[in-house]
């Protein structure tokens, strides 16, 4: 998981980017480094046939395991999606935070199992346990726990902006309070 | 703040660029001393209409003359010029002394911005007075040998730099020993070498990210005549970031315009004389991107049509 740094990196774009950035700067990109501008043919022996076909490679492997990662996958099968009645959505619609009980409480009224969640989202069993015991060490940086967070929600039907606004704070407090605040070289 | 304007290649108007930044700023209200170091081929008093300065750098150099005395007024207001003497001197003669001397008497300049006009080449005392710069400057155009030789100028910065620090930090041994078995840590260039370098102790990566944070080049686009063209400095920051590891930031183009040929042989400075023509707005606002640090914001889909 941790490649996915690297891949927006390599696509010259901060973790936040969506989906369409991931497509234009890698439009760009692929579009720049295969052909023979003037600016690339000046680089001469800094850019050999060989770095070029690496570079290139690399690039549409990012490009690909992003728009993966950023897809908006819907569930594959539609009986998976759940059903709402009103009251549950009247009751949804008043919960105030989003914490990890919170979500497993309204994934329980809606009588939703974990695996099935797993079964469509492939997102292993433990790490959505861990959402909803709010176990943040599970998570290596925002951008797995984002995107895990994305699908939890949206297998839930849940309004997935209004939840990750809740939730990521939490983690983002967390992870603060874990890096020493000053002095700290920057990696 | 010094400003130093490099780029090695002739002929893609060092001299006219910092002429006319010089002319912008000190039309601002900014004390401004251009100061002439190609000392192959100077000419930069020519863009002022003057044919014979009083004094030049062969002045500061044989007869002990401080560097603020040597300064001659350029006609526009809080605008001096220091210039250098054509033939008579070129970077060979100059030794380490000279150099460390001509150095520390620009730092000792009375003024805003001082802007050092250096002549092409690769020469070391051209890098060393680039590196002495707050802002380094290259000014390149879209044309594949003017962007052989800026890269070739950026990467012999880039070493100079680097062997300051190796050497005041003790390093040089124990970086040559990595470089001698670079085939062992799979390291290919200048830039697998810092990142190996980097992961292998905390304290040279400390020493790098300190030494090396204020290493920026400042990328002027000159002669530009096409959309295409705009875009060249647009995707310079990418190719040097990705294949050099050098960040570069690309300050701003001025377009080519038969105005300036005209006004610099009929040895007028152009911003005066053409205060509303577009080239004169793009150089104000590159300046401005120079002094801030930031960058020019292009489109990177806008690619077609023509200038307007």
């Amino acid at each position: 998981m941790e490649a996915f740094l690297k891949y927006f990196d390599l696509l010259e774009l901060s973790q936040e980017a969506g989906i369409e950035d991931v497509r234009k700067n890698y439009d760009y990109l692929k579009n720049l480094y295969s052909g023979d501008s003037i600016e690339i043919a000046a680089l001469n022996t800094d850019f050999s046939p060989e770095l070029r076909q690496e570079y290139l490679a690399r690039l549409d492997d990012a490009h690909e395991k992003l728009t993966q990662l950023l897809e908006n996958k819907k569930p594959a099968v539609a009986q998976n999606t759940v059903r709402m009645d009103d009251e549950l959505c009247d009751w949804i619609a008043n919960i105030a935070c989003f914490s990890g009980a919170a979500l497993k409480s309204i994934r329980e009224r809606m009588v939703v199992d974990l695996k099935d969640m797993f079964t469509t989202t492939r997102i292993q069993l433990q790490y959505l346990e861990d959402i909803e015991n709010e176990v943040f060490e599970s998570f290596r940086a925002e951008v797995y726990l984002r995107s895990y967070l994305v699908e939890y929600t949206r297998f839930l039907s849940l309004d997935t902006p209004r939840v990750l606004a809740d939730y990521l704070p939490r983690y983002r407090a967390w992870a603060a309070s874990r890096t020493t605040p000053a002095g700290m070289p920057h990696l | 703040m010094i400003w130093a304007i490099g780029g090695g290649k002739g002929g893609t108007g060092k001299s006219f660029i910092t002429s006319s930044m010089g002319t912008y700023l000190a039309q601002k209200g900014r004390k401004t001393i251009l100061l002439d170091a190609d000392l192959g081929g100077a000419n930069l008093h020519t863009f002022f209409g003057l044919t014979r300065p009083r004094y030049s750098l062969t002045d500061f150099f044989d007869k002990k003359v401080a560097l603020q005395d040597i300064s001659v007024q350029s006609g526009i207001a809080n605008l001096d010029l220091i210039t250098g003497s054509i033939g008579s001197l070129d970077s060979e003669s100059i030794n380490h002394g000279q150099k460390q001397k001509l150095f520390r008497h620009i730092r000792a300049l009375d003024a805003d911005h001082i802007i050092i006009d250096l002549g092409a080449g690769t020469h070391i005392n051209t890098l060393d007075t680039f590196l002495l710069a707050d802002r380094m400057i290259v000014v390149t155009a879209p044309e594949v040998t003017a962007l052989e030789n800026m890269y070739h100028f950026i990467k012999s910065a880039y070493f100079r730099k680097l062997k300051f620090i190796f050497k005041a930090y003790d390093l040089t041994t124990s970086i040559q020993e990595t470089w001698k078995n670079r085939a062992t840590y799979d390291i290919h260039n200048l830039k697998d070498l810092i990142i190996h370098l980097k992961q292998s102790s905390d304290r040279v990566r400390d020493i790098f990210d300190r030494e090396m944070s204020g290493f920026v080049v400042h990328i002027v686009l000159n002669q530009v005549r096409t959309p295409r063209d705009i875009l060249v400095g647009e995707n310079l920051k990418s190719v040097c970031m990705n294949f050099l590891g050098l960040p570069v930031v690309y300050a701003g183009y001025a377009r080519f315009d038969e105005a300036v040929l005209k006004n610099i042989n009929s040895k007028e400075p152009f911003m005066l004389s053409n205060r509303l023509s577009p080239v004169a707005t793009e150089i104000k606002a590159l300046a401005e991107n120079i002094i801030a640090g930031t960058h020019i914001s292009v489109r990177k889909d806008v690619a077609n049509g023509s200038l307007s």
